[in-house]
């Protein structure tokens, strides 16, 4: 059983506490899910159970933590490594060793169990978490999901009773995430461990949940229990529960499933106000409405135009016939697996890697004889880890030092980097040391930094890894405004919700080829892994997101 | 695999053998054995970085070789070219027997660099790093996470650089490696924090509880005045007394060792077995080793001035040499 009263900590040189008199308690055998925005102190909350906060961290401590009635505080991480297992964000920043099994028996190494037993924990650990195939290989060579269940194997070696996991999921793509979470279900109701993960990805997870923390993050008290009696206290939630909200449903539906009948009621009850059954087709989509009211943008020149491409690293081909284009005012989104070459064809893109046939043209011209910082100032490109962008001490300083790269007086930018970041909602960071905001707004400031040339095509790649609901909404808003301004938008992503909240057109790659296109209703039905929730729930629909459900369920007048 | 220890003894065996020689035939014939147990444990799929390949390192060196050392020794009686004097440098006779010679040292560079090549191919680096002794088990793990950071942060250097191109980064002049070596240094210390809470997470302490601090200490203190006074010694002609000391002073290293590494609380998961293979990969190296020595002789010695002359050959010391090839015929 873990139990907080009355905790209270402090950071190191901060005033402003990250948790706030937290009381709270966890039954032993729970599965808790810690939920809240990036910057809530949710890894500041899983730090306590094992003593790294304020071992690691510094900082003061008020108030009591009890984990299986040991102190935390008193005992140190290593004095609890045995009652608590830890399993970190980035799968790759926690591995000591290079081969599977020596990873997990490392901590059995350390603790000095006899040789014999070590194996036969080993085994056991490499059983429960469906590893044993892999027990040979070398880590560099794991994706990311079975590295994560390496992790896992890891942390459970010394048998704890408690396993805290900190947004295990937020580096992997849905379906390893998928599969890590079952691999955690099953941890919980075989081994009967106690669950404590925080997750930004609840879809997947609610349903087997039985306890919800939420922290909020204006300091507002701690609200713990089970899940139908918190969520209603969430803000931004998944799209079932969010559209279950807005339209009264009772008990809140934890799973698609549970949502059918009130959906089927739903229909029912349209079918009887009116005959016309057109509300299940989108009303034409208020997306196209909204673009391009920029008369100034013709729309029919593509920004962008891929022809026939084809790219490889050394022998092996990754991309083959390629044909795309984009056009001004429209956001295309890139949907496949780890691995179909999507961000190869990114790099293509803007000449990070040259193709070995086809062409790219940049509003007409082929880029294949120029530099990639010069076509950069024409297209935008986020790669998917922002913090290798960033460097600079200030906010403001990161746009300033693109204009500088480009030879562009800050007078004479496109854009004033001030009215930028106003833009990118950063305006009271420019100040700020851009390696201590959250992800969210690290992201904003990489997005600054590549923008403030005014480029008229923008790729993304992996936009939402990491991100909260709220940092989602606010890119989300972003790019609809810049789409609405003209700029042409290449989304490489696995994220469906965002998908059928963003894309105009949808394009789906396997092994280097485009395999489908077309538009996002069409495309997305058609494969249930990149099926988001309201098509499920509305089978019959061609509603994507909660807005066009809504839309729909209103009674014509 | 074989036991990693196996390895290193052939490698020393292999090290001693070619230092103890310039006879082209014995080296060449030892490299031909080191050749083929390249060629026979490389893994399907693993190449070299094309500089590093042995058998161009081999073309490449041994006519550099060759050259700069005709150029730098006029000695020699058979004078192949004469180049006018007046020129700088190059200028004056180039003899076959400084050719000679300059090839042989190549030859014997590239022995050297494909036994190490070997030993590169058939031991991961962690297994070497198992040798370290327990009493520094901190340092052998730390030597651990050095050995799988180093590649990361490659990685993380080529993020980087393509994350600064595309926002208009050219490399000009010095400050621009700023941009660069910035986020690599503040990535590189939130991992390393991050794998420090990882650890501590997992129990491992670093800290070493020594239950008998002073005795190993007394000992350890006593072996390294034994092994600096018989180093002196020897220097002052007085060889055989010299030695019972080092010897001695080593052993006394070796016991406060194992007193210590006795009190850290550990033990090994990977046991790697110690078979046939590995008796006979040890012993063939040994028996090369010995049987050149035995009847090597004064073969081993060659020296092409100051007129080039064929090199003598001993069959049964060339034949004992063959030995180095056991880990090709027994490794699977």
């Amino acid at each position: 059983m873990i139990r907080f009263e009355h905790v209270t900590y402090t950071y190191p040189d901060t005033t402003r506490p990250a948790l706030r008199d937290v009381s709270l308690t966890i039954p032993a055998g729970a599965f808790a899910l810690v939920v809240g925005t990036s910057g809530a102190g949710k890894s500041t909350l899983l730090r306590c159970l094992n003593g790294l906060v304020p071992h690691f961290s510094g900082g003061t401590l008020t108030g009591r933590v009890s984990v299986d009635n040991l102190d935390p505080v008193a005992r140190a991480p290593g004095g609890m490594s045995r009652a608590v297992g830890f399993v970190f964000q980035d799968p790759e920043a926690q591995f000591v060793m290079d081969r599977v099994e020596d990873e997990i028996a490392f901590a059995l190494e350390n603790a000095a169990i006899p040789p014999a037993e070590m194996h036969a924990r080993v085994e056991a650990a490499l059983e429960q978490l469906h590893l044993t195939p892999l027990r040979q290989r070398k880590l560099e060579t794991l994706s990311g999901g079975e590295k994560q269940r390496v992790a896992i194997a890891s942390a459970l070696a010394l048998r704890p009773r408690i396993l805290a996991l900190d947004e295990p999921t937020s580096q992997l793509d849905p379906q390893s995430a998928a599969e890590l979470l079952d691999a955690l279900v099953r941890l919980h109701k075989t081994l009967g461990l106690t669950v404590v993960l925080a997750e930004h990805r609840l879809e997947r997870i609610l349903p087997f949940v039985d306890q919800v923390i939420y922290l909020p993050d204006d300091g507002a008290p701690v609200i713990a229990g089970p899940p139908r009696d918190v969520l209603p206290h969430i803000p931004l939630l998944p799209p079932l529960q969010a559209l279950a909200q807005a339209l009264g449903w009772s008990p809140l539906p934890l799973t698609v499933e549970e949502g059918w009948h009130f959906a089927t009621q739903c229909l029912e009850d349209l079918s009887t106000d009116s005959t016309d059954f057109n509300g299940l087709k989108r009303r034409k989509s208020v997306s196209s409405v909204q673009s391009v009211d920029n008369q100034s943008v013709d729309k029919n020149t593509p920004v962008l135009e891929i022809r026939d491409l084809e790219a490889a690293y050394g022998p092996t081909t990754v991309l083959r016939g390629v044909d795309v284009a984009l056009y001004p005012g429209e956001i295309v989104a890139l949907l496949g697996r780890n691995g179909a070459g999507k961000t190869t064809l990114l790099k293509c893109l803007v000449g990070l890697l040259r193709p070995r046939r086809g062409e790219v043209l940049v509003e007409g011209r082929s880029i294949a004889k120029r530099d990639v910082a010069d076509v950069c100032r024409q297209v935008g490109y986020l790669p998917q880890d922002p913090n290798a962008l960033l460097f600079a001490d200030t906010v403001l300083d990161e746009l300033h030092i693109t204009l500088r790269n480009h030879g562009i007086a800050p007078e004479d930018a496109p854009i004033a980097p001030e009215t930028l970041l106003e833009r990118l909602g950063l305006a009271d960071k420019a100040q700020c040391y851009p390696r201590d905001l959250s992800v969210g707004e690290r992201q904003r400031v990489a997005l600054g930094a590549i923008m403030v040339t005014q480029p008229h095509a923008l790729l993304l790649d992996e936009p939402t890894r990491g991100l909260d609901y709220r940092a989602k909404a606010q890119l989300l808003d972003l790019l609809r405004a810049w789409r609405a301004e003209g700029l042409a938008i290449l989304l490489v992503t696995h994220d469906v919700e965002l998908v059928a909240e963003a894309a105009d057109r949808v394009l789906v790659m396997a092994q280097g080829e485009i395999i489908a296109q077309g538009n996002p209703a069409e495309v997305l039905r058609a494969s249930p892994t990149f099926t988001p929730q309201v098509s499920k729930l509305f089978p019959e629909s061609d509603w994507l997101t909660v807005e066009n459900v809504l839309a729909g369920l209103k009674p014509r007048s | 695999m074989l036991h990693a220890a196996a390895w290193l003894v052939w490698l020393i065996a292999a090290v001693s053998v070619v230092s103890m020689t310039r006879n082209p035939l014995y080296l060449t014939l030892a490299l031909a054995a080191f050749m083929t147990t390249v060629h026979v444990i490389r893994r399907p799929g693993e190449t070299y970085a094309a500089p590093l390949a042995p058998g161009r390192f081999a073309l490449f060196v041994i006519p550099l070789a060759a050259l700069i050392n005709a150029l730098l020794s006029r000695v020699g009686e058979t004078i192949l070219v004469a180049i006018p004097q007046p020129w700088p440098l190059i200028g004056g006779p180039i003899t076959a027997e400084a050719l000679v010679y300059g090839a042989l040292n190549g030859l014997l560079l590239t022995a050297f660099f494909v036994a190490f090549a070997v030993l590169n191919l058939a031991v991961p680096i962690r297994d070497l790093i198992r040798f370290i002794p327990r009493a520094f088990y901190p340092v052998a793990v730390v030597a651990s996470i050095a050995v799988t950071f180093a590649p990361t942060t490659l990685r993380q250097m080529q993020q980087i650089r393509e994350a600064q191109a595309i926002r208009g980064h050219r490399m000009r002049r010095l400050r621009d490696w700023l941009p660069l070596f910035m986020p690599l240094l503040t990535g590189g210390l939130e991992r390393a924090l991050q794998l420090a809470e990882a650890m501590a997470s997992r129990g491992f302490a670093g800290e070493t509880v020594t239950a008998h601090p002073g005795r190993a200490q007394v000992v350890s203190i006593v072996g390294l005045l034994g092994v600096l006074s018989g180093g002196l010694l020897t220097a002052w002609q007085q060889a055989s007394w010299g030695w019972v000391l080092i010897v001695g002073g080593s052993a006394a290293i070796a016991v406060a060792l194992w007193l210590t590494g006795r009190s850290v609380p550990h033990t090994t998961y990977r046991r790697a077995p110690w078979g046939y293979r590995e008796w006979l990969v040890t012993g063939g190296a040994l028996v090369a080793l010995a049987g050149f020595l035995c009847w090597g002789g004064a073969t081993r010695i060659y020296n092409p001035y100051p007129v080039l002359t064929w090199p003598a050959f001993d069959t049964l010391a060339g034949t004992a040499l063959l030995g180095f090839l056991l880990p090709a015929l027994v490794v699977e």
